[in-house]
């Protein structure tokens, strides 16, 4: 009975994995010389033709980077100007999950009734996104159907200036100079 | 040297150059020299001054003629010397030779001729980009027979020393007349000439020879203050997907220099890619990608059909009945989308 407990794990007294140092010496079989592939062997965007009397290989591999925008007419690079096509095939993932959303459906009579009497109302209290929110629409469409009056909007968004203006007067300089350079770069996109 | 100083030596210059006196009648002229009824001789009119009204050798003007190919249009010396008179020389003319006949110059030719030259530039730029925006085929127009390119033009021509002209400045009534303005008058007025004396086809080939083929940059008139809603909108005229964008590829996110390459896709056709330093950032220039690719879509060279070969080649009525030629028209495309495409220069409404 002794016997059986006695069989324990133990652990092994030469360790399985490389220890960090002393670092492997480079060039020996320890860090080998690092050898590339070839970016034209077995490149799906290569395209080869063989001239077996030259005994030459010609390999066209246009570089991976977005092709001009200039084409003929004849044959465009951009797809609004071809017949829509329809492989399906796993496409790249979205930039941002908000863009997964469905189109929102049609909303009706009574509900845009209440948007307009909502934002006729107090157009401060319920601003187009409140709104977008509460009814699950576009803050366009808010904008669509109850726009509000030229002259209150101008007010509106004189006063908003204003407030962000003054905001960002109290800003120190080492972040006015950040928004600044930023604003800069924009220019530059 | 100030500007000033500058100037003044380069207008001398330029004057000096035309200057040849082997075909003047009468070399050194009076008037230069004497003034009646004065015992010191004084020269009446300032030397510059009499250079400029002096008009340019006959072998200047038949060498003219040769250079641009046109001795057979430009078969008299009288035609040269009214095509490189600008209408401003009248004025010092006047001003100093009262007596002498008014001589032809080139304003009624040049008016003509910029018109052709606007007919012949618009829908030469319309057949080769059919769907770029209406306000950069506008510029692109003015960038080969507008006043600077006519300018430029008649400098590489030679007509520099050939042009007569006075320098105005501008009134509220009149505009002035600087050394570019009458210069661009020549290449006109050679246009409305050949169309005159030849035909509508002739004067075609002369504007196309001399300013359609050169090289214009469109990539740089074109700008975008929003490209996402532009693409929209046009996305919504084509009648496909709306568009989405996507990652292709990333490295470096959260370092100092990362690097995003964005698509944009409409359902499963990929209409634009853009690179940057952000999300944002590649996203823009997808966009803009996706709109230059069909503002951009030109017609290939031997396929351009202008609406002006309909006109009948040779000397005679423009409107003369012909037999049936060779011409397709151009399919029509898709409208321009209206988002920043009216006015000179787009600016952003609150």
């Amino acid at each position: 009975m002794l016997g059986h407990r006695l069989v324990s794990f133990t652990r092994p007294l030469t360790r399985a994995y490389a220890p960090k140092w002393p670092r492997p010496k480079p060039g020996t079989s320890e860090r080998p010389p690092y050898r590339p592939s070839d970016p034209l062997n077995n490149n799906p965007s290569a395209t080869v033709t063989a001239l077996p009397d030259e005994n030459l290989t010609f390999i066209h591999r246009p570089p991976p980077t977005a092709p001009s925008p200039i084409s003929y007419t004849t044959n465009p690079v951009s797809p609004l100007l071809r017949p829509p096509s329809s492989p399906s095939s796993i496409l790249p993932p979205l930039l941002r999950p908000s863009a997964d959303k469905s189109v929102p459906i049609r909303l009706t009579a009574v509900q845009v009734a209440e948007i307009r009497r909502l934002r006729s109302l107090d157009p401060v209290k319920w601003t187009r996104g409140r709104l977008a929110k509460k009814f699950d629409c576009t803050q366009q469409f808010v904008a669509l159907v109850a726009a509000t009056k030229k002259t209150t909007r101008t007010k509106l968004i004189r006063r908003r200036d204003e407030e962000h203006e003054a905001n960002r007067g109290k800003w120190s300089e080492k972040r006015s100079l950040v928004a600044a350079i930023s604003q800069k770069r924009r220019q530059y996109w | 040297m100030g500007h000033v100083q500058r100037r003044l030596a380069s207008t001398t210059a330029k004057l000096a150059s035309s200057l040849s006196t082997a075909h003047l009648q009468k070399f050194p002229p009076k008037e230069l020299l004497f003034a009646k009824g004065r015992e010191i001789p004084t020269a009446t009119i300032d030397p510059d001054t009499w250079a400029s009204l002096q008009p340019p050798p006959p072998t200047a003007l038949s060498a003219f003629a040769h250079r641009i190919g046109l001795s057979s249009v430009l078969n008299s010396t009288e035609a040269i010397q009214q095509i490189c008179t600008h209408p401003s020389f009248l004025q010092l003319l006047k001003q100093h030779k009262p007596h002498e006949q008014e001589s032809a110059t080139n304003g009624q030719l040049a008016a003509i001729g910029n018109s052709l030259m606007g007919l012949f530039a618009t829908e030469y730029v319309r057949a080769t980009y059919p769907h770029l925006p209406t306000r950069v085929m506008k510029a692109a127009v003015t960038a080969h027979v507008g006043p600077l390119p006519c300018a430029n033009v008649a400098q590489e021509m030679g007509a520099t020393p050939l042009l007569r002209w006075h320098r105005s400045r501008g009134t509220l009534l009149k505009p002035g007349v600087l050394h570019s303005d009458a210069l661009a008058s020549i290449p006109r007025a050679l246009t409305a000439l050949v169309y005159q004396r030849r035909s509508l086809p002739s004067a075609r080939q002369f504007v196309h020879s001399y300013f359609l083929s050169r090289e214009v940059d469109l990539r740089g008139m074109i700008k975008f203050l929003d490209p996402k809603k532009a693409l929209l909108e046009m996305v919504k005229k084509f009648q496909r997907e709306l568009p989405k964008s996507r990652l292709l590829k990333e490295t470096g996110r959260f370092s100092n220099s990362p690097v995003f390459v964005v698509g944009i896709f409409s359902g499963e056709d990929q209409l634009g890619e853009g690179f940057g330093s952000s999300l944002k950032m590649a996203e823009y220039r997808a966009a803009e990608d996706a709109l230059l690719r069909v503002y951009l879509s030109r017609t290939p060279p031997h396929l351009v059909q202008l609406p002006s070969q309909t006109f009948p080649v040779g000397v005679g009525d423009v409107y003369r009945k012909l037999p049936e030629v060779d011409y397709k028209a151009a399919d029509l495309v898709e409208s321009e989308i209206m988002y920043a495409s009216s006015g000179n220069s787009f600016t952003r409404s609150s």
